[in-house]
């Protein structure tokens, strides 16, 4: 039992817990769930600090450069002329996953805090939650195809259940939106995964294998086979690989959101209660770009290179689009749902620019947008557990009533608008920076992408800054009289909640090279896949 | 001379500098009740640190410290500090003005209740603008940069209450963001060029910028090949940044409005040094700018000298006419960096930081005495409008003293660092016109109907205010209504600041450049004081006099009255030539309707599409449900009922009767013989 | 020499006034009339075209084999009638309708 597996059991064990405790002990279940998520994080922390850097320890195709590996032989299964047919329990972290495993444990422990609003059926919900977590770490763990698909399906079901059951008005509509939707992209996934398969077979056994690692290296393809780069197969008439590569980058296009994929997340975050719209904007979109990195860029990288115009005209477009959209909502949390649309772009076209500074931009955007939407549902949710409304429209020089929520909402705001000394400003001008020279290095965007994705950071600022001097300052005028009584500055727990992300993000603005250390070698590595 | 301070004690000392305000903004958070004397102290300790660096470097070396902070592919980003003769100046400059305004500021900020936020706003952008001027690198520089502009959104909306005030403040952060956007793409462009954002390693000696060309259409460096318009657009986006910061058409609309904030910090920050930032940063990265960059700032300077020149004749609002006053100045120095005389654009800036400041905080100290009195007599008009006051040198006559020297350095009367700093600019002008030649004369032509304009809203102001009636007893029709100068807190920095007005702390002659040694440490080409250096001041300052005297009969003695409200270049200048409905309708409302349209779009058309999809599905699976209902269903249960019907039929024939089956039988026998015999 | 069609002929006739009677009686024992009418119609042909068999007189053969089995089926038969006599009281086959489906 390595450290990867305790840290992706510890919540479902105590998932277990919950369950099986008495439903007098309602109350005791998110200290439960917060000890957990508590310890998670301390685990993660451990990992991220003993995590090894250095051209070794690099990852990405090579397994043996992985850390904390874990391998279990899960599923043999004899199928006559093929072999064997062989899935492994294979775990093991790089410097692409550190970062987002560390992540994905902090805003577990942020949504945990931030469900105290919850007060309908405790045990369902805080079991849900945790065998969410489970599958969130496992996502960010498994080397395996198959062991992937498992927990990224199974992040699926208790979202489905934590929206629907918990979440507002129109709960259930955006709770089978974002069901179907999200089903709709894995399902065809599933079929590659097994084209995959099919392919790939494991050098030292000479089987097929689900083995992610072994996916990425050419040479490991039998002859032939779909998804051999040598075969050329064709499929429709269209190049079997690339097929291949569309269906995934659609699956998990759909999770980042890119545009046109992103209807569902409106609705999603808006309906969800907020711990669930916490970890979906913190975690779930990342699992997206993680998946594009990992298994459509890291499988398919001769496809995504000749695709690179594409998915960085679709980042441009995510970062105009989601922003334009965002200046035309009146809800906050639609209008920070929206704003994550045009973040998430420049995750994109970092991405797409295929150069060292773009990537690195886009893992630092992922990170730094990681706790800085926790952060912004956070405060979206500090204001409607008060007084149930989030209409900015309603609100009027919030400043006077509750100054040191205001506080965070600035850092939050102008973090996200991209000032410098917090991470996102980092992140997108690294994001831009490599779009921009892609074209001299690599040939593959041209420059007026990373030109017009600049005025996103400028119609950033619109949205934000209107909101803050539209509901926060001016003179106090409140929709209803009595909110004044309610909406009282930000308790304990929401301070607890709300500083270390506050810090974090300035810290991650002031010394970035503590994500970009960890990550430098496995980019490099990355990028040697396209050479 | 002999080295006081080994460069590493220097460069402490430059780091101490900007450390203290941070310090102290960090700290004047935490205990409120010493929040000013904290903020006097930092910048008291930073002034110190500059003047030592100041002793240290000017004229004598430059010093340049990186530490190692990200390395990215390509790209290799240090932050260091960059100590040059520029750089210890504006330290000096910025915090010697900032200091003043600190103190000045516990006085004018007593009875406010969050006044220890305001001084650690204040100290938040002290910390960011003395780092602005010692940043060793675009990037760094960047950040401070919008650091500078996200301090001035705090200290512009300080009365956030105050509706006007947080309004302004968005439209700040917004337009500079304009500005910034440019400069992020310069830097773009600057890293893919050169693989570094140094400034010494670009502009220093052996600089990477003079070894790139431009050949055949290409822009060639030692390590990356762009064509040739690129150098043009890099050019202008930086030049872009500076023009949002600096206040310069088109994106100037913002300063007027920044007034809202607290006087003091319109002077210090909207007038004597963030606005400078940009000329700064033009000084800064003058090299890479090519003609076309270079022709065009003259002209955007020019023009916003001449607009804001014109916008400030009119204004009623007293900070309103020191803010065009502000931005004309500012395009005086935005034309000296595009006619390459950058001695002169740091002179003016130097000078003008000081007179302008003081004008603010005359005007501050005005404006602050007349609000006392509104709330003593609980009073309703506005302490900012011209037409309510008049005659206050009798009540305020310090102030009016002050004030009327700087209003004398503005016009750049002789004996002031005016004369000395405008001059150097407006000759420069008429040099490189001259070198050019033609239809350039114009230039020339404007800058001089400018400096004119100068000359007279600034004495219009003075008469207004200081000289003639106090008008608000009569327009209140009250009698008793007397202000009185302030503590000395508030008048000691003018008058220093008034001191510093006069030419001889520039130039021991206070008549000649030659001895204006803040000129002469810049100076890049020797040149003879030509013609233009004596005809030029003469003939500015001769009508300038007479303007003077016209203003003072029409605003002081009331002698001559311009009858022109109803003229429309009157109302072009009184609504500020429409820039702001201009922006207000035509940029703000498109971007608001393309905004809703896109809201539209998704709405309907990207999620109508999903609804589209769902609804088909939804329609699909009805109709399979009727097919599955009646058409496959109905297969099977119709094959069921016919087997019935058949069956039902075929027991008719068994009667039972033993004589019927054998009809059966018989008839059944003769069928079959029937069908053989057919068949 | 008889012809052969003569024979065929009173066989036919001998056949069809078996089923007229087999059919329209109402009688269980005419209607057993009516079936050895017909038996003796088959057998009358059988021993008609026996002539052609001159060797093993296979017609004949059939003939007897037939009588005697006719005349075991007609012994079964009575039986049944008046098994039916008992049951129902008639000898009328319409009376009795337990066939019926």
């Amino acid at each position: 039992m390595g450290i990867l597996s305790v840290l992706i059991f510890l919540p479902l064990v105590f998932g277990i817990l919950i369950l099986v405790l008495p439903k007098t002990w309602n109350y005791s279940y998110k200290y439960l769930a917060v000890a957990v998520s508590a310890i998670q994080l301390i685990i993660a922390t451990w990992l991220y600090f003993h995590f090894k850097t250095g051209s070794g320890y690099a990852g990405v195709n090579e397994l043996a450069q992985y850390q904390w590996v874990e391998k279990f032989s899960w599923i043999r299964l004899e199928v006559g002329d093929f072999g064997l047919l062989q899935v492994d329990y294979l775990l093991g972290v790089d410097g692409f996953s550190i970062g987002l495993i560390w992540l994905s444990a902090l805003v577990m422990l942020i949504a945990a805090l931030a469900s105290w609003e919850i007060k309908a059926n405790l045990k369902g919900y805080f079991a849900l939650f945790l065998l969410l977590d489970t599958a969130i770490i496992g996502v960010f763990c498994s080397l395996d195809l198959f062991l992937f698909y498992i927990f990224y399906e199974l992040m699926l079901l208790p979202l489905y259940f934590l929206i629907g059951m918990w979440g507002g008005v129109r709960r259930e509509y955006a709770a089978i939106k974002f069901f179907l939707y999200t089903l709709f992209g894995s399902i065809f996934m599933l079929l590659v995964i097994a084209g995959l398969y099919l392919s790939v077979t494991d050098p030292q056994t000479g089987n097929h294998t689900f083995n992610l690692v072994y996916a990425m290296n050419p040479a490991n393809y039998s002859v032939g086979s779909i998804f051999s780069s040598a075969a050329h197969l064709q499929i429709f008439g269209f190049s079997a690989r690339a097929i291949g590569f569309i269906i995934v980058f659609i699956a998990f296009a759909i999770k980042v959101p890119v545009f046109p994929f992103h209807t569902w997340l409106p609705d999603a975050h808006v309906e969800a209660p907020t711990p669930i719209s916490i970890i979906l904007a913190g975690i779930l979109l990342k699992v997206g770009a993680y998946g594009i990195i990992r298994i459509a860029y890291g499988i398919f990288p001769d496809v995504a290179s000749s695709l690179s115009w594409w998915m960085g005209l679709l980042g441009v477009i995510s970062i105009i689009y989601g922003a334009m959209i965002a200046l035309a909502q009146t809800d906050l949390k639609r209008l920070i749902a929206y704003s994550s649309v045009s973040h998430m772009g420049f995750v994109l076209l970092g991405l797409a620019s295929l150069t060292s500074e773009g990537i690195n931009g886009a893992m630092m955007q992922l990170i730094s947008h990681g706790f800085l939407s926790a952060m912004l549902f956070f405060i979206v949710g500090v204001i409607y557990t008060r007084v149930h409304d989030r209409d900015i429209y309603n609100f009027r020089g919030l400043a006077y009533q509750m100054p040191h929520f205001t506080g965070f909402v600035m850092i939050a705001f102008f973090a996200s608008l991209g000032l410098p000394g917090f991470s996102a400003f980092i992140a997108e001008a690294f994001s831009l920076i490599g779009a921009f020279s892609s074209q001299s290095l690599n040939g593959l965007l041209p420059r007026w992408m990373a030109m017009v994705a600049a005025v996103g950071i400028l119609l950033g600022a619109g949205y934000f800054l209107w909101t803050l001097q539209r509901m926060f300052f001016g003179n106090l005028r409140l929709k209803l009289e009595d909110w004044k009584a309610q909406l009282n500055d930000i308790s304990t727990r929401e301070w607890i909640a709300l500083t270390p992300l506050a810090l974090l993000t300035l810290i991650l603005g002031i010394m970035p090279f503590l994500v970009f250390d960890a990550l430098a070698s496995s980019v490099n590595q990355f990028l040697m896949l396209f050479k | 001379m002999v080295q006081l301070f080994t460069p590493y004690q220097l460069f402490c000392l430059a780091l101490l500098a900007i450390t203290a305000p941070f310090l102290s903004f960090i700290l004047s958070l935490i205990f409120k009740k010493i929040a000013g004397a904290l903020g006097i102290l930092s910048i008291g300790i930073s002034f110190i640190s500059s003047l030592i660096l100041f002793l240290g470097i000017w004229k004598k070396q430059t010093l340049h410290f990186a530490f190692h902070w990200i390395e990215l592919g390509n790209v290799k980003i240090d932050v260091g500090i960059l100590l040059n003769d520029l750089s210890v100046i504006m330290l000096l400059l910025i915090s010697f003005i900032a200091l003043l305004v600190h103190i000045y500021s516990v006085e004018y900020m007593r009875k406010d209740g969050l006044k220890y936020r305001y001084f650690a706003y204040l100290s938040l952008f002290c910390f960011a603008m003395l780092s602005v001027v010692i940043a060793d690198n675009l990037f760094l520089l960047y950040a401070f940069w919008e650091l500078v502009g996200f301090s001035s959104y705090l200290l512009i909306g300080f009365w956030f209450s105050k509706e006007k005030a947080v309004q302004a403040n968005k439209k700040a952060f917004i337009m500079n963001r304009i500005g910034d956007v440019g400069f992020l793409i310069g830097l773009m462009v600057m890293l893919t060029q050169f693989h570094t954002l140094d400034l010494s390693a670009l502009f220093g000696s052996e600089n990477l910028i003079s070894s790139s060309f431009v050949k055949n259409g290409i822009w060639v460096t030692p390590f990356n090949t762009l064509p040739s318009y690129w150098l043009t657009i890099t050019g202008f986006c930086f030049f872009a940044g500076a023009m949002a910061k600096s206040a310069q058409f088109p994106l100037h609309t913002w300063l007027p409005d920044a007034m809202e904030g607290p006087t003091a910090v319109s002077s210090l920050i909207h007038a004597a040094t963030m606005v400078a930032a940009g000329v700064f940063l033009l000084l800064r990265i003058a090299p890479l700018f090519n003609e076309v960059v270079l022709t065009t700032m003259v002209c955007i300077g020019l023009f916003t000298a001449f607009m804001a020149a014109t916008i400030a004749l009119t204004q009623k609002d007293i900070k309103k006419v020191l803010a065009f006053s502000t931005i004309s100045q500012l395009g005086f120095m935005v034309v000296a960096v595009g006619v390459q005389d950058q001695a002169a654009a740091i002179f003016h800036l130097v000078t003008h930081a000081f007179f302008k400041c003081l004008l603010f905080l005359a005007a501050g100290i005005v404006i602050h005495e007349l609000h006392h009195l509104k709330e003593k007599h609980q009073l309703d008009f506005d302490e900012q409008d011209l037409n309510n006051m008049g005659g206050l040198r009798k009540q305020l006559p310090i102030t009016a003293l002050v004030f009327l020297l700087a209003a004398m350095a503005l016009s750049g009367l002789p004996f002031t660092s005016g004369y000395l700093s405008k001059d150097a600019i407006l000759v420069s002008i008429f040099e490189w016109a001259d070198l050019k030649g033609g239809v350039y004369w114009i230039f020339p032509l404007f800058i001089s109907i400018t400096s004119w304009l100068t000359t007279f809203y600034i004495f219009r102001v003075v008469f207004k205010v200081f000289f003639g009636e106090f008008r608000l007893p009569q327009l209140l029709s009250k009698s008793d209504l007397k202000i009185h100068e302030p503590s000395s807190w508030m008048r000691v920095p003018v008058v220093v600041l008034g001191v510093f007005c006069f030419g001889f702390f520039f130039a021991y002659n206070p008549f000649s450049l030659d001895s204006a040694w803040i000129y002469q440490g810049f100076i890049q080409q020797v040149h003879s004081e030509g013609f233009y250096h004596i005809l030029v001041p003469l003939y500015i300052n001769v009508l300038s006099l007479a303007l003077i005297f016209l203003t003072y009969q029409a605003y002081a003695n009331k002698k001559i009255i311009f009858n022109l409200e109803h003229t429309w270049f009157y109302q072009l200048s009184l609504n500020q030539w429409y820039f702001n409905d201009f922006y207000d309708v035509f940029l703000m409302k498109i971007v608001l309707f393309k905004a809703s349209v896109f809201n539209w779009f998704d709405h309907n058309i990207i999620d109508g599409f999903i609804h589209f999809l769902t609804d088909l599905v939804i329609w699909l699976s009805k109709i399979s449900d009727w097919l599955d209902k009646h058409a496959i269903d109905g297969l099977v249960n119709g094959a069921a009922a016919l087997v019935k019907r058949i069956g039902i039929w075929l027991r008719g024939m068994q009667s039972g009767k033993l004589q019927h089956y054998f009809i059966w039988m018989l008839l059944l026998f003769l069928s079959f013989m029937l069908f053989k015999i057919i068949v | 020499m008889i012809p052969l069609q003569h024979f065929l002929f009173i066989s036919a006739i001998l056949f069809c006034l078996g089923l007229f009677a087999v059919i329209t009686r109402k009688n269980a024992i005419q209607i057993l009339m009516g079936i050895e009418l017909m038996i003796n119609a088959s057998i009358l042909n059988l021993v008609a075209f026996s002539r052609f068999d001159k060797v093993d007189n296979t017609g004949q053969m059939f003939a007897l084999f037939i009588i005697v089995l006719a005349a075991a089926a007609v012994a079964v038969a009575l039986v049944i009638i008046m098994n039916l006599y008992k049951r129902v009281k008639s000898i009328d086959p319409n009376q009795s309708d337990t066939l019926r489906g």
